[in-house]
């Protein structure tokens, strides 16, 4: 019936969809968002949308804005009113911002003329799946090419009380209630990320960590966030993990130490697990027509072109196996496949030097390699490192610390000084970190950085 | 059928509760021919929708004002109901709206109907 049916409407299946329907083809997007064990749903566009970077970066800034009001009084600001946040308030505005999204992308995809099911897609034959509606209702649909883009969803930790009493980023950013005194399980850029601006936010926060922080980051800078928000407010429980989550009375967590026989037990309002999240790939049939996936994390192996051991079938955006979770490299990867499928190019996706930034109370962004990454791949002896603390303007009239922003680049001692990791830790970290990456693209060296004359004052200079 | 800002919100406030769809055009003359020409193409297609609205809903016609009014960056519409143009389709108290020529679209306006 329609030359693309696409699995997932979130950032990489949108995408892919709209382009396809541009040049001209009869698409097809199914989107359906099995509720968590609370019961949360939400619209059409996918994780970054409705449960990822959108909100979470609207409760950063809110965050962020309480900072700034603390700050405000030695500018100058004087008022009389002791500031308070409102948690109902926040949510329901950002939750309105989502709908508009939503009801964007559900416009966008009429006006291009693509079919949209909220449906539960699943293969039951080669070239053919069956969509399942909300209401249990069944249609089937034939497709000449299927793209893949059904994103991932939080693990549990597969402890008593885990479903029943805990939350996850699906619930967190449209809970109708004040979160309270939260434990966050984790040590995720999910994790720090949300433990961050909660705490920005005024609340009780504790950090609980099996081990280390921002596995796969430069392990400086982990180290350099986490110390940042101890140093503002945010507990850390380092080497522990919850064993049971109960709610004799209050909800209460009992969690054990990963080196000894110590166990920890408190009482919290809410407990948010962030320690992972797992590819949606196990009960769409893709065993039924063949289509191979790692067994151990459910993610999809493609080759360069996105296209997976079955040859009408592709994978774009979280569910690919070893690459990048990021909202902007699956919108990538879906417009290109279109146009190779539909438009004759022959661009492939680059999936190297794709900058990213995690929003946590201080912002960092990275281009490149981690410092650890770099070494492995081209020998200590090989490499220089440059960096330096810094200390933005603004902070210096609210007395803000003068020894915690920083930034370094790696560099390859053998190509010239070559840009091969880019590493910054401050406000703006995001903005800052986009030009570089440009900039790291066309092959930036240490003396072309040297030659370019900074921007005074900023924290980018 | 209402005009005005004020008749708009106690309208909408008596029926509280129910889905509210509302269409805002611009005022008509004595002919009954609108000042906004999109909304002289909207209202038809809007019309011969409205039998797909759910069961309870209720379809508030308002009248915003002249063009001079319009025009005005502060007017009530636009500081209160967000309104950003003429005509706009909107299902009141949720993000879902139609604006300008996206009323023209009938599957745009069965979409905005129906939806839930």
């Amino acid at each position: 019936d329609y030359d693309l049916i696409i699995i997932g409407g979130g950032s990489g299946g949108l995408a892919c969809s709209k382009e396809a329907a541009a040049l001209g083809k009869k698409v097809m997007v199914l989107d359906y968002v099995v509720p968590t064990p609370l019961g949360t749903s939400w619209g059409l566009g996918g994780t970054c949308v409705n449960v990822g970077c959108i909100p979470k970066k609207l409760m950063h800034q809110a965050a962020l804005l309480g900072q700034a009001l603390q700050d405000s009084r030695k500018y100058g600001w004087q008022y009389e009113e002791q500031v308070k946040h409102n948690w109902e308030v926040m949510v329901e505005a950002i939750q309105n911002y989502i709908g508009s999204l939503n009801w964007g992308y559900r416009v966008s995809l009429r006006e291009k003329s693509v079919t949209y099911l909220n449906s539960y897609g699943e293969f039951i034959e080669p070239h053919k799946i069956k969509a399942t509606n909300r209401k249990g209702q069944v249609t089937y649909h034939t497709a000449e090419t299927f793209v893949l883009a059904t994103g991932e969803r939080p693990r549990y930790m597969g402890i008593p009380g885990d479903k029943e009493y805990c939350i996850t980023s699906d619930d967190l950013f449209s809970l109708p209630y004040c979160p309270g005194k939260t434990l966050v399980v984790g040590a995720s850029y999910v994790a720090l990320e949300c433990a961050g601006f909660l705490a920005g936010l005024g609340l009780d926060v504790t950090v609980m960590v099996r081990s280390i922080l921002l596995r796969g980051f430069d392990q400086e800078m982990a180290e350099k966030i986490g110390a940042h928000m101890e140093t503002h407010g945010v507990k850390f429980i380092r080497k522990f993990v919850p064993v049971q989550a109960s709610m004799p009375g209050r909800l209460k967590v009992t969690a054990k130490s990963t080196e000894g026989p110590e166990v920890f037990e408190e009482e919290y309002n809410t407990v948010l697990i962030a320690i992972g999240r797992d590819a949606c790939t196990r009960n769409i049939g893709l065993d039924t027509i063949g289509v191979k996936i790692n067994e151990k994390n459910g993610k999809v192996p493609v080759n360069d072109e996105e296209q997976t051991n079955v040859p009408y079938v592709y994978a774009i955006g979280d569910i690919l196996d070893g690459k990048l979770e990021l909202t902007p490299v699956a919108i990538q990867a879906g417009k290109l496949l279109a146009r190779r499928l539909y438009g004759g190019s022959s661009t492939k996706c680059d999936y190297i030097n794709v900058p990213t930034t995690v929003f946590t109370p201080l912002e960092y962004g990275s281009c490149g390699m981690a410092e650890e990454r770099a070494i492995e791949e081209y020998g200590k002896q090989n490499l220089e490192v440059y960096h330096s603390l810094f200390w933005p303007l603004e902070w210096t009239v609210p007395g803000r610390d003068n020894n915690t922003c920083y930034a370094k680049i790696i560099c390859n001692k053998h190509d010239n000084n070559r840009v091969v990791g880019f590493h910054v830790l401050g406000p703006n970290a995001g903005e800052v970190t986009q030009g570089f990456a440009a900039a790291i693209k066309c092959g930036l060296t240490k003396e072309l950085l040297d030659e370019t004359i900074g921007i005074h004052p900023t924290c980018a200079e | 059928q209402v005009r005005g800002y004020l008749e708009f919100m106690q309208t909408a406030q008596r029926y509280h509760g129910r889905p509210i769809f509302a269409l805002f055009c611009g005022d008509k003359d004595a002919e009954g021919r609108s000042w906004c020409p999109d909304c002289v193409t909207a209202e038809p297609v809007v019309r011969k929708e409205l039998h797909n609205m759910p069961d309870d809903s209720v379809f508030i016609y308002c009248l915003v004002g002249d063009r001079t009014y319009w025009k005005d960056p502060n007017n009530e519409f636009r500081k209160n109901l967000k309104l950003t143009g003429v005509p706009t389709l909107l299902k009141y108290g949720t993000p879902q709206k139609l604006v300008e020529e996206e009323c023209f679209k009938a599957d745009l306006v069965r979409m905005l109907f129906t939806e839930d």
